[in-house]
Order: C-alpha cells, then sequence, then structure tokens
C-alpha cells in the first residue's frame, strides 16, 4: 500500500526536524553557534493519468492528470549564518565579529578550519590559541610580561611591553570570507571547514571591503531563538502525529480488505 | 449479482487512490512552497446491463472512476526566517529555476548563493532572472530583494528575478523536489504585477485538520463498503448453499 510507505517518509523527515531542532535548542548558549533548517521538497510524482492526454478524437484535452505523489525528502539543512547577539564578557582574549567572516584557525593535522568563536586564551608560549588550544591563523605570539592586550575594530593586537610605556603592534588578526557560507561543513568543535559548496576563502583585514570588524571583550551568541525553535518544536510533532495517524487509517483499511477473507 | 462486488471494488480503488493522496500531502505538511493536491472522483455509467432481453427496465449502474487529481494552488502562510535570501510570492506566480531537465517552475523560495556566487535553489537548480541566472560578486552583502523582485547590493542591481504566471495553472505538472513543469501548449506569461517577500518564505499550504478530516472519511468509506461487500458474500454464500441443496 502506498500510502503507507508516504507516510513513513512524512515520520521520517519529522523525526530528522526535531533532532535538528533539538541540536539547535541544546546549543542555545554555545558561542558563535550559527543554527540549522531542515529543509524538505516532495518526492517523485506518478503521474496515472497524464495531463494534457486527448480524451476525444475531437482533440478535447484533459485538464489536469491524475498524480500520487510519494512523500517528502529532505533535501538539506541549511545553516542560517545570520548574526548572534554580542554580549560583552570582560576577558580581554574575547574576540566577536560584527559583520561578515571566520577566524581562520590551523587545525592540530595542519587543516584550516574556520569559527565564529572567538573565545581565544593565551597559552603557555604565549600564543593566542582558542578554547581547544588550537592556534589562531596567522600566529600571534604575545611577549612575556607584556600587559594592556588590546584588539581594534580592524584587528590590530597591540600590547606594552615590559618595562616600556607605548604599546606596539604584535600582529594582525585576519579573517575568512566565503561566497557561500552555508555550504561550510560544519565538524563541531565549533569549527567549519571548506568545502567546494562554500567557495575557496577570501582573506582580509577586518573592516575593510565587506568584512566585518572585530569588537574585543565581547563574544558572539549562538542565533538560536528559543520561541520559534519552540513553535518548530510543536509543528514537527503534530506532524508527526498525523503522519502517524495516517499509517493508522492505512493499517485500519488494510484490516477491513483482509478480514473480507474467510 | 457479480456487479455489486464490482461497484464495491470500484469504490475502494478510488478511495485507496485517495489515500495515497492525502498520505502525500500530510507527508509534505512541513515542505516548503508544497501544494496540495485532492483527488476527484467521476461517476462511470455503465450504459446497460449485460441482457437487454427483459421486459422491465434496467437500471443503470454507475461505478466510480478516479478523474484527476487538482493541485490547491492556494497561498500557503508566509513565515518569517530573517535569512536574507529566503524570498517568498505572494499571489499566484512561479519562480523559475534552470534544471539539466529544462525550465521549471517554483513557489519555493528558499534560495542560497553557490560557491561560485549563482543564486540557487537547495537543489543546486539556478534561479533564472529576466537577463538570465542571477550572479554576486565576491565581495556583495545586504542584498535586498524588492517587491517586484529587482535584486540589490549596495554597489548597483544584481538582475531581477523572473517570475511567471500561467493562464490555467492546473495544468501544471508536478515533478517533484519542489518543482512543477509545463506541459506542451502551457506557455509561462511574464507575470503582471509580482510581488515578492523578502525574508520569508511560503509553508506547505496542507490544513491538517482538513487532511485528517478526509483521512477518517475515506477510512470510514472504505470500511463501510468492505462490510457491504462482505455481506453481499454472505448472501451468495447463503444462496448457493439453500439453492443447491438436495433434498434427501
Amino acid at each position: 500500500m502506498r500510502a503507507l510507505h508516504t507516510a513513513a517518509t512524512g515520520m521520517m523527515a519529522q523525526e530528522l526536524n526535531v533532532q535538528v531542532i533539538s541540536n539547535n535548542i541544546a546549543n542555545m548558549r554555545t558561542t558563535g553557534y550559527k543554527r540549522q533548517r531542515a529543509e524538505f521538497q516532495d518526492l517523485l510524482y506518478e503521474h496515472v493519468r497524464r495531463v494534457g492526454t486527448q480524451t476525444s478524437e475531437q482533440g478535447n484535452i484533459l485538464p489536469s492528470g491524475i498524480e500520487l505523489g510519494s512523500g517528502v525528502k529532505t533535501v538539506g539543512t541549511p545553516r542560517l549564518m545570520t548574526q548572534g547577539t554580542p554580549i560583552t564578557t570582560g576577558k580581554e582574549h574575547d574576540i566577536a565579529i560584527r559583520g561578515e567572516g571566520f577566524f581562520p584557525i590551523t587545525m592540530p593535522d595542519g587543516r584550516t578550519a574556520y569559527t565564529r568563536d572567538g573565545s581565544f586564551a593565551v597559552d603557555a608560549t604565549g600564543r593566542l590559541v582558542t578554547a581547544q588550544g588550537y592556534l589562531i591563523e596567522p600566529a600571534i605570539t604575545v611577549p612575556q610580561n607584556s600587559t594592556g592586550f588590546t584588539v581594534n575594530a580592524q584587528g590590530q593586537v597591540m600590547v606594552t611591553p615590559a618595562g616600556t610605556t607605548t604599546p606596539t603592534q604584535i600582529g594582525q588578526i585576519q579573517i575568512a570570507m566565503f561566497m557561500n557560507k552555508s555550504g561550510l561543513q560544519g565538524i563541531g568543535d565549533n569549527l567549519y571547514l571548506e568545502t567546494p559548496s562554500s567557495g575557496t576563502p577570501q582573506l582580509g583585514t577586518p573592516g575593510t571591503l565587506s568584512f566585518g570588524n572585530l569588537m574585543q571583550n565581547a563574544l558572539e551568541q549562538a542565533n538560536v531563538e528559543a520561541v520559534s525553535e519552540i513553535s518548530d518544536l510543536i509543528a514537527a510533532q503534530r506532524a508527526y502525529e498525523m503522519n502517524a495517524k495516517v499509517v493508522t487509517a492505512a493499517d485500519q483499511m488494510l484490516q477491513s480488505t483482509s478480514g473480507m477473507m474467510r | 449479482m457479480a456487479n455489486a462486488s464490482l461497484i464495491g471494488l470500484s469504490r475502494q480503488m478510488a478511495l485507496r487512490r485517495e489515500l495515497d493522496v492525502v498520505s502525500n500531502n500530510v507527508a509534505n505538511i512541513n515542505t516548503t512552497g508544497f501544494k496540495g493536491d485532492t483527488a476527484v472522483f467521476e461517476e462511470y455509467v455503465m450504459p446497460k446491463a449485460r441482457h437487454d432481453g427483459f421486459p422491465g427496465k434496467h437500471s443503470k449502474l454507475s461505478y466510480v472512476h478516479d478523474r484527476a487529481t487538482w493541485h490547491d494552488l492556494t497561498q500557503g502562510p508566509l513565515r518569517q526566517t530573517g535569512n536574507p535570501l529566503d524570498v517568498a510570492i505572494d499571489g499566484k506566480d512561479f519562480f523559475v529555476v534552470q534544471t539539466p531537465q529544462g525550465e521549471r517552475y517554483t513557489r519555493n523560495g528558499s534560495f542560497q548563493i553557490n560557491s561560485t556566487g549563482e543564486l540557487v535553489t537547495s537543489q543546486g537548480y539556478r534561479v533564472m532572472g529576466e537577463a538570465g541566472p542571477i550572479q554576486f560578486q565576491t565581495d556583495d552583502k545586504d542584498i535586498i530583494i524588492n517587491r517586484d523582485g529587482t535584486i540589490a547590493v549596495p554597489d548597483g542591481t544584481r538582475g531581477k528575478l523572473r517570475l511567471v504566471s500561467f493562464e490555467d495553472a492546473q495544468r501544471l505538472r508536478k515533478d517533484g523536489f519542489s518543482t512543477f513543469s509545463a506541459p506542451n501548449g502551457v506557455v509561462p506569461q511574464a507575470s503582471q504585477l509580482p510581488h515578492v517577500i523578502q525574508g520569508s518564505i511560503e509553508q506547505s499550504n496542507v490544513k491538517g485538520i482538513v487532511e485528517m478530516t478526509r483521512l477518517i472519511e475515506v477510512t470510514r468509506a472504505y470500511t463501510q463498503t468492505a462490510t457491504l461487500l462482505q455481506q453481499h458474500g454472505d448472501m451468495r454464500k447463503s444462496s448457493i448453499e439453500r439453492l443447491a441443496e438436495v433434498p434427501a
């Protein structure tokens, strides 16, 4: 019975929808997290009676045919790369990006990953690293005993070395932009990788062209809105229930058919 | 006698088709830009019963026959997403997308920009503008899509979405993947009054309550017909038993 399978695709789609929503809710307080949305499309149709068939020799044409759909499928879970709210943390190594762009990060295996999570720290050798201890690219090393770590909107990193009073620039933070940032591949740990769909990164100085600028002492919150996620969750759950009802109905019909045979 | 069974059977076949249509609608209750279908049945009147030589009048037999599925092309509810590349159409128009099979039409306006800067659907099909596919530059930001479909960025325009309408949209064929195709003789016309809304998507126009009601209707009618057929079978059985009784 086709309806059973069709309803099953509907239930699977809603299950996936709930999975995406629950991941969004789970990451509501994750710095720099970008929410995902499950995107669905209808499956193929069987054209039992084709549109435009002639119904008589006089050339009368069927105004509409019989099309039986076979359910729904998930086409993707695109990320919505809208800006999250920056909140000030008062921690000098926290940097938020306002606008477009990602921080390039060197992963332990040598690849470059990209992140919006600017909760950096300084490791034992003075290098600026992410919360996981990965180096930011290009590496920035803070001299020992220096004070007054500042990052301006254009990404210039300044410190006052020990024994002096004038701040000097020790590095420049670069950010990367992608043609299709929704096409980046999320690998967890707030990191994304470049894919053929995202295009190649375009590196630049914050605040120039269309690159966003930086904000020190702040972190970008997740762009998840509790209200819309919860209402999506309700909608998904109800849709799941309705599909389950279709399964019951199809089952009931089959039952009444098989009940006829004695 | 067999006619009653066949008529009942034709009804059951039709109801099963209707269930297929309902289940597809329900499965797509969360599909962006989806348009529901309705099964339409017609009476098929048998011209004459088999034997014509009776003196009395013969009543005609009417079977049920599925005639068509109608696309319910009413507007789906709009949902604000805040994503600048989500576009919903207000009215009866369609977006034109370029698929490997040719030009297709869709109401699903959840667009993206691909790695080469073209505006594409989530399936990866290029969205057509009035002068071909819509191409963005690498440093384009703050994309504005106006009511009439013009796409503007701070340093200029990047094209205008091509919106088309059909005199008889019922004749469009569903292809799956949220797209419709136009059979021969159905020609798209440039939209007279394009009206798109940026930052919103059109949700599926399937109404849960309507579909659930239809579902109840279908199952009840099916069970009813099954009972009828069963009673008819019992009747035959008992008549065979009685008539074939050999007096001892």
